[in-house]
C-alpha cells in the first residue's frame, strides 16, 4: 500500500477531494531517471526544475504500467523536430504524474507513475484545421528492455550470504539504482546454501526475480519508479476494506475460458553434495618380487589411473603371498592413505638377510679353512697284469678289509667343504625363498553428486490426463520445506489467478498493485492491475484487475 | 494466460537436455536398421509413477558409460529424430520427491495430504544384508550390492549389477 500524508487521506475519507493533478517531464540530457527517482521530491534542487505538461495534457489513461495521453500543442512547442522544448518528449524522456487535491501542498500529493517514453511520440498537423495533437505513451520502469534482455554474470557470494545482499548488487551493478530506489527489505531472511553461488548468463530481471521467489515476493516497480515487490503470500490483512457498496461502482467478474495452473514443480538442487556409491568392486592391484635383498617394500595402490577415483571400506586381499616360498620370509600388511589411495607394506623379516649374509661370510670362510690329513688310510694295491701282447696296464684296487699306515697317501673328506656346503644351502634355502607376491584391493567407489529434489503441489483428485504443470527451478531454495512453501504459494496464487474479479471503486491514490481489498460480503480481492481515466474537475474512477484471495 | 507464459513453455518443451538415473544394467540394443548399440532404461524421476525411458542409446563417443552402475546420474541429449541418447555422466541425480495435496472449495484451500516418493539408490548394508534379505542371511549377496529404496527406508528391490 503506497504511503499518503495524513491530511490527504483525511480528504479521501471525506468523499470532498478536489482532484488536482500534474505530469512533469525532464529532458534525459540533464538527469537520468535513477536520480529523478532517488529524489526526495519532484522539485527538489538535487535534480533539474521539470518541464510542467499539465495544461498541453488531455485524455489521460493511467495505469500501474503505462501512462498516455494527448497533448495540445497549438504553438509547436514539443515538435519531435523543431519544438523548442522537444527534449521533454524525446526518446528516454522521464515523466511523472503526481496526484492530489486542490486544497492540499503539492508536498502531500501521491507520485503515482513514473516512467520513460521509448522511442518517439507520434505527431500530427491536420491540414484542413490546422489542429496539432500528438499522442504520447510512457511506460513504466519495469517496462525498460535492457533489465529484461541482456545477459549478465555477478560476483560470486559464499555459503550464508543472504539473499538480499546478491539483489542489491544485481540492482545496483547491472540495473542502475541506487540504493534510495530499491523497497526490498535488505536482508530477506535466506541465505546461499551452497559453497559459491554466482548468477550467470540471465537477465537482471530474471536474477531478481529468482532471488526474490524464494521467499514468494515478485518483484515490480511501484508509482515513483522504485523497485519493490509483491507478496505472493496471500494470508495477509486486506491492504483497505469497503464496509458498503456506497463508494464501489461496479462488481464484475469477467469471463476467464483459460485452463488455469493446478500443479507446481518446484526443483531444486541440495545444497550438499551426496555421497554416490558405487558396488563393492576390485579398485586396484600391485605385484612385487622381494627376498633378502629387500628389508622393505611399499607398494601404492591407486583406484583409478587418473588418480581420481574415491573409495571407502577398502580391503586387500593376498592372491600370492610372499610366504608362499619355502621359509615364511616377511609379513604383509596394507592401510588406506585417504579417499584416492592406499598402501601395501611388505615387511621382510630381518634375519633373511642377516643369515644370508652370515652365510656367505661363511662360505667364504670356509674356504681358507686348510684340509686336515692323518696318517691312517686305506692300503692300496697295485695289481700289474702282463698280458700277451707286452703292454703293461697298472690297475689301483682298493682293498677295504686291508688297512695299512702309509705316510702322505689316502682318503679324505676336508672340514672347509662340508661346512662350505652348509653355507651354501643356508643361501640357496633364502634364494629359494625370493618370490613374487601378488594383492589386490577391493573397496566401496563412490563419487558426490548433486541431488536434484523436487516439491510438487497439486489440486486433490487431479487425474493424470488433467495435470496443467508449471514448473520452477530455483537453485537457492535450500531446503523440502522452502521448496513447499514456494509450491503450495505458486498454487493457491495461480488457483486464485484463474477467479479474475473486476471493481471500479472511486479513486484511492493509496491502492497498489499486489493490495488486497476487501469487499462488504467479506470477500477479497487481489490487485494485479490499477487504471483510471483522469480528467480535469473530476474525481476518477479506479478500476481494478484482481482476482479473488484464496484462504485456508 | 500470457503469450509470454506460452512461449516459455515453447521453449521448455524444446528443451534439448535432460538428467536421469540410470534404471537397468546396460545391454547391447537392436535399432529398426539391424545395428547393435549400448542402451539402458533411464528414470527420469519427478515423482510420476511412469517416468522410465526405456531403451535409450548411448551416444557413440561416450561407451564408457556403459561401466556406470544403476543410479547412477546421467545427461540425456535430444537427438534430431527426437530421441534422446545418453551423453555422458550427470554430476546431479534425481532424488526424492515431496508431492502436497491440495483441495480447493470456493475462497478456501487446505492441504490434505503430503507425501514424499522417489526412489534411492545406495548399498545394503551389512545389517540388511543379514535381515532384510531373510530368510537367507549373510553369504549369500555379496556386500556392496546396490538396493533401491523408497523415501522412508524400504527395500523395494535389488538391483542388477
Amino acid at each position: 500500500m503506497r504511503y499518503i500524508a495524513a491530511s490527504f487521506q483525511d480528504v479521501l475519507d471525506s468523499r470532498r477531494r478536489r482532484l488536482a493533478y500534474k505530469i512533469y517531464a525532464w529532458d534525459p540530457g540533464t538527469v537520468t531517471i535513477s536520480q529523478v527517482a532517488s529524489a526526495t521530491s519532484n522539485l527538489s534542487p538535487s535534480i533539474p526544475m521539470p518541464m510542467d505538461l499539465t495544461p498541453y495534457a488531455s485524455e489521460i489513461s493511467w495505469s500501474d504500467k503505462q501512462l498516455s495521453f494527448t497533448m495540445v500543442d497549438p504553438r509547436n512547442l514539443f515538435h519531435p523536430d523543431t519544438g523548442a522544448y522537444r527534449n521533454y518528449l524525446g526518446d528516454g524522456a522521464i515523466l511523472r504524474l503526481v496526484e492530489g487535491d486542490e486544497m492540499l501542498s503539492e508536498d502531500d500529493w501521491v507520485t503515482s507513475f513514473t516512467g520513460q517514453i521509448h522511442g518517439q511520440v507520434g505527431w500530427k498537423k491536420a491540414r484542413n484545421t490546422g489542429e496539432i495533437t500528438a499522442r504520447v505513451s510512457v511506460f513504466g520502469r519495469g517496462e525498460t528492455q535492457a533489465f529484461k534482455r541482456r545477459k549478465i554474470t555477478t560476483r560470486e557470494y559464499s555459503v550464508g550470504t543472504d539473499l538480499g545482499i546478491a539483489l542489491y548488487d544485481i540492482c545496483e551493478t547491472f540495473m542502475g539504482l541506487t540504493k534510495a530506489e530499491v523497497r526490498i527489505p535488505f536482508t530477506l531472511g535466506r541465505q546461499f546454501k551452497h559453497k559459491v553461488n554466482q548468477l550467470s548468463q540471465v537477465s537482471p530481471w530474471e536474477a531478481i526475480t529468482s532471488l526474490l521467489e524464494v521467499v514468494c515476493y515478485q518483484p515490480y516497480f511501484d508509482g515513483e519508479g522504485k523497485l519493490t515487490y509483491v507478496n505472493k503470500s496471500l494470508q495477509r490483512p486486506p491492504a483497505k476494506l469497503l464496509t458498503d457498496y456506497v463508494s464501489c461502482m461496479e462488481l464484475e467478474v469477467p469471463e476467464h475460458s483459460q485452463d488455469g495452473i493446478n500443479k507446481v514443480k518446484v526443483v531444486f538442487l541440495d545444497a550438499v553434495l551426496s555421497r554416490v556409491d558405487g558396488p563393492y568392486q576390485k579398485l586396484g592391484d600391485a605385484q612385487v618380487t622381494t627376498g633378502f635383498f629387500s628389508m622393505h617394500e611399499t607398494l601404492p595402490c591407486w583406484w583409478s589411473e587418473d588418480h581420481k577415483q574415491r573409495a571407502d571400506g577398502t580391503t586387500m586381499q593376498v592372491i600370492k603371498s610372499v610366504n608362499s616360498g619355502i621359509l615364511p620370509v616377511g609379513e604383509e600388511g596394507y592401510s588406506q592413505i585417504d579417499e584416492f589411495h592406499g598402501e601395501i607394506e611388505v615387511e621382510i623379516s630381518v634375519w633373511v638377510p642377516i643369515l644370508a649374509t652370515v652365510m656367505a661370510l661363511e662360505y667364504v670362510a670356509a674356504a681358507f679353512i686348510p684340509d686336515e690329513t692323518t696318517s691312517e688310510s686305506f692300503g692300496v694295491q697295485n695289481v700289474t697284469t702282463l698280458p700277451s701282447g707286452g703292454t703293461v696296464h697298472v690297475h689301483s684296487v682298493i682293498i677295504p678289509t686291508a688297512v695299512s699306515e702309509v705316510p702322505g697317501t689316502g682318503l679324505t673328506i676336508p672340514w672347509g667343504r662340508v661346512l662350505q656346503a652348509q653355507a651354501m644351502l643356508g643361501i640357496m634355502l633364502i634364494q629359494m625363498s625370493i618370490g613374487s607376491a601378488q594383492y589386490e584391493v577391493w573397496g566401496t567407489p563412490y563419487d558426490y553428486a548433486y541431488l536434484e529434489k523436487m516439491s510438487i503441489a497439486m489440486e486433490d483428485g487431479l487425474d493424470y490426463w488433467l495435470e496443467n504443470e508449471k514448473e520452477i527451478k530455483n537453485d537457492f531454495i535450500g531446503t523440502h520445506d522452502q521448496a513447499d512453501t514456494i509450491a503450495v504459494t505458486e498454487l493457491v496464487w495461480e488457483k486464485s489467478m484463474t477467479r479474475i474479479r473486476r471493481i471500479v471503486i472511486e479513486d484511492d491514490p493509496s491502492l497498489e498493485v499486489g493490495d488486497i481489498v476487501g469487499i462488504p460480503d467479506g470477500r477479497k480481492i487481489l490487485i494485479t492491475g490499477l487504471s483510471k481515466k483522469i480528467k480535469r474537475g473530476e474525481v476518477p474512477s479506479l478500476v481494478i484487475d484482481g482476482c479473488k484471495v484464496m484462504t485456508p | 494466460m500470457s503469450i509470454r507464459k506460452i512461449i516459455d513453455w515453447a521453449i521448455q518443451d524444446q528443451k534439448s537436455e535432460m538428467k536421469g538415473n540410470i534404471a537397468s544394467p546396460f545391454y547391447q540394443y537392436q535399432d529398426t536398421a539391424g545395428s547393435w548399440v549400448w542402451a539402458c532404461d533411464v528414470d527420469l524421476g519427478g515423482g510420476e509413477e511412469n517416468s522410465v525411458l526405456r531403451s535409450v542409446p548411448v551416444a557413440s563417443n561416450n561407451r564408457d558409460v556403459v561401466y556406470a552402475e544403476q543410479g547412477k546420474g546421467v545427461s540425456l541429449s535430444r537427438m534430431g529424430s527426437g530421441k534422446w541418447a545418453i551423453t555422458g555422466l550427470s554430476k546431479t541425480l534425481n532424488s526424492t520427491v515431496r508431492m502436497t495435496l491440495v483441495t480447493f472449495e470456493d475462497d478456501v484451500f487446505q492441504i490434505s495430504s503430503s507425501r514424499m516418493v522417489g526412489n534411492i539408490f545406495r548399498p545394503l548394508s551389512y545389517g540388511e544384508l543379514g535381515t532384510l534379505i531373510a530368510p537367507y542371511g549373510y553369504g549369500v549377496l555379496p556386500y556392496g550390492l546396490q538396493g533401491k529404496f523408497d523415501p522412508d527406508g524400504n527395500l523395494i528391490g535389488i538391483v542388477e549389477s
